[in-house]
């Protein structure tokens, strides 16, 4: 064992850690309630637009490229640079929010993670919507924007493929199946987002928007947005 | 095709364009007390019944290209009203060089009000529009927006399958952005469009936004309007937001239902647009 790789070890065993914490906060276990939220895929299924695991998965990697996922990727980028405007940040994304059941959900989400956030880290961050906290919290670890973008959209795309699964319903294999097929997608969108700021969000779901907003009247129904 | 660039031109002449525009309460009235006009950017108000002027402004250049720049302001004073539109649909044609830029700034003064409702803007083959629109509000200032946009002419056969739109939309209360909208359309997500997710069977879509005090409480009101065969709506409001959002197969049923929505929430349609003969 020479000392450089006695070093290497070192780094490499800081930089675990910091995964380890981005993959836990991150995670679908800890505790923010994302599995309640549909951003409107709950009206697109009862109106059959979405109703196999094809349609399922154009669904969900268009809101991901072209909608919300970009955008708050854009958001949570833009919250990690050591510059960063938190409550700018935070009144875009409410600004940029397509309903009124998005609006809350981004603000519950972003409480409930910020109260786990607090006592783990020490850190007295004010609450802020979902994507912005998630940069704030994150810009403390020191690991790859790209990494955390991947990771944040990875889970998007997994709650709203269970989404999917539980309620078209779909066996638990086809959900896992789209959710490889969105890996390259998601990559290549953590790497664009990386580099972008607020002025480059643009977000153009037009039938997602319509089926969030639809979603307040709809009779019966099981997710909040 | 009459304002259609002819592209076979080395070089073509760009336009510029800037039309501004300041509308103060005086002596308990709407008045018009500035207007500045540059280039292809005009601006005049046609007689109207009724006390809210109507600003109607113009691009005289009959479309954007290439580099075009145009640029519409009013400022509204404290305690005015106005309504304000464009002469004309925004037609959006081929540009390879550089992107057309249009921008829109309104400021609106305490207590004053103004509708901003252009008429739709249509994206041609192989458009470059870039565009920013910017809505400053006074504390209780309010503002109704309108704004459409037609992926090509249907009853032409066009659907545009390379343009490029970046149509971003902001309403700020004393410098803090209330509501925002960035609509970004690229030759990927044309090739995307039909997935239900973005615009499905629809080739026209638009967004109606108050931001005023109380505004949730027009909710119900445009959720109770009928909806046009070949129309979809849907309405959503909060925190002194109400955003209507419609996807339409066409121009023109959006355009019917957007004149119906906007005489729900009480105000007049602009003459310009040319709807009258539906008054449900």
């Amino acid at each position: 064992m020479t000392t450089i790789t006695g070093i290497r070890i070192r780094m490499a065993r800081m930089t675990t850690i910091d995964d380890l914490h981005l993959v836990q906060w991150l995670s679908p276990a800890f505790p923010i309630g994302s599995f309640a939220y549909s951003q409107g895929l709950e009206t697109a299924i009862v109106d059959g637009e979405v109703r196999d695991a094809a349609s399922l998965a154009d669904w969900v990697g268009n809101v991901l490229v072209h909608g919300s996922g970009r955008a708050d990727a854009i958001l949570l980028a833009a919250a990690r640079r050591p510059d960063a405007d938190l409550t700018r940040l935070s009144d875009l994304a409410l600004a940029y929010a397509t309903s009124a059941e998005r609006a809350t959900e981004m603000q519950e989400q972003g409480r409930a993670f910020l109260a786990q956030i607090r006592p783990i880290t020490g850190r007295d961050l004010p609450d802020m919507p979902l994507a912005v906290a998630v940069g704030a919290a994150t810009a403390g670890l020191s690991v790859p924007t790209e990494g955390v973008l991947a990771l944040w959209l990875h889970g998007l795309a997994a709650q709203l493929v269970q989404a999917g699964v539980r309620f078209i319903p779909l066996g638990q294999s086809a959900g896992q199946a789209i959710l490889s097929g969105l890996a390259t997608d998601i990559v290549a969108l953590a790497q664009e987002a990386a580099g972008l700021g607020p002025e480059d969000i643009g977000a153009t779901t037009i039938g997602a928007d319509l089926a969030a907003m639809r979603h307040e009247t709809l009779n019966v129904r099981i997710f909040r947005s | 095709m009459l304002h259609c660039p002819d592209l076979s031109l080395p070089v073509a002449e760009r336009s510029h364009g800037r039309a501004s525009v300041a509308i103060d309460r005086r002596a308990g009235r709407n008045r018009l007390t500035d207007l500045a006009q540059r280039g292809s950017g005009k601006a005049f108000l046609p007689r109207v019944a009724g006390d809210v002027p109507q600003v109607v402004f113009l691009n005289t250049s009959g479309g954007l290209t290439d580099g075009d720049r145009i640029a519409y302001d009013l400022q509204v004073g404290p305690g005015a009203s106005v309504q304000s539109t464009t002469q004309t649909a925004e037609r959006a044609y081929a540009g390879r060089g550089a992107p057309a830029r249009a921008e829109v700034n309104i400021t609106v003064g305490a207590g004053a009000t103004v509708d901003w409702l252009p008429q739709e803007t249509i994206l041609f083959e192989d458009a470059w529009l870039d565009r920013e629109t910017r809505v400053t509000l006074a504390p209780d200032a309010a503002c109704l927006m309108a704004e459409a946009v037609v992926l090509g002419r249907r009853a032409m056969g066009e659907a545009p399958r390379a343009a490029r739109l970046t149509d971003r939309r902001m309403v700020l209360r004393e410098g803090r952005p209330l509501w925002a909208e960035a609509i970004r359309i690229t030759p990927d997500w044309l090739h995307r469009a039909s997935s239900p997710a973005l615009l499905g069977q629809a080739r026209a879509f638009a967004v109606i936004a108050l931001i005023a005090p109380g505004a949730e409480t027009a909710v119900s009101r445009l959720r109770a309007v009928p909806v046009l065969a070949g129309a979809t709506v849907a309405v959503s409001g909060w925190d002194g937001r109400c955003i209507l959002r419609l996807a339409a197969s066409d121009g023109w049923p959006m355009k019917i239902q957007m004149a119906r929505m906007v005489r729900t929430l009480g105000r007049c349609v602009p003459r310009v647009w040319q709807v009258t003969g539906d008054e449900t």
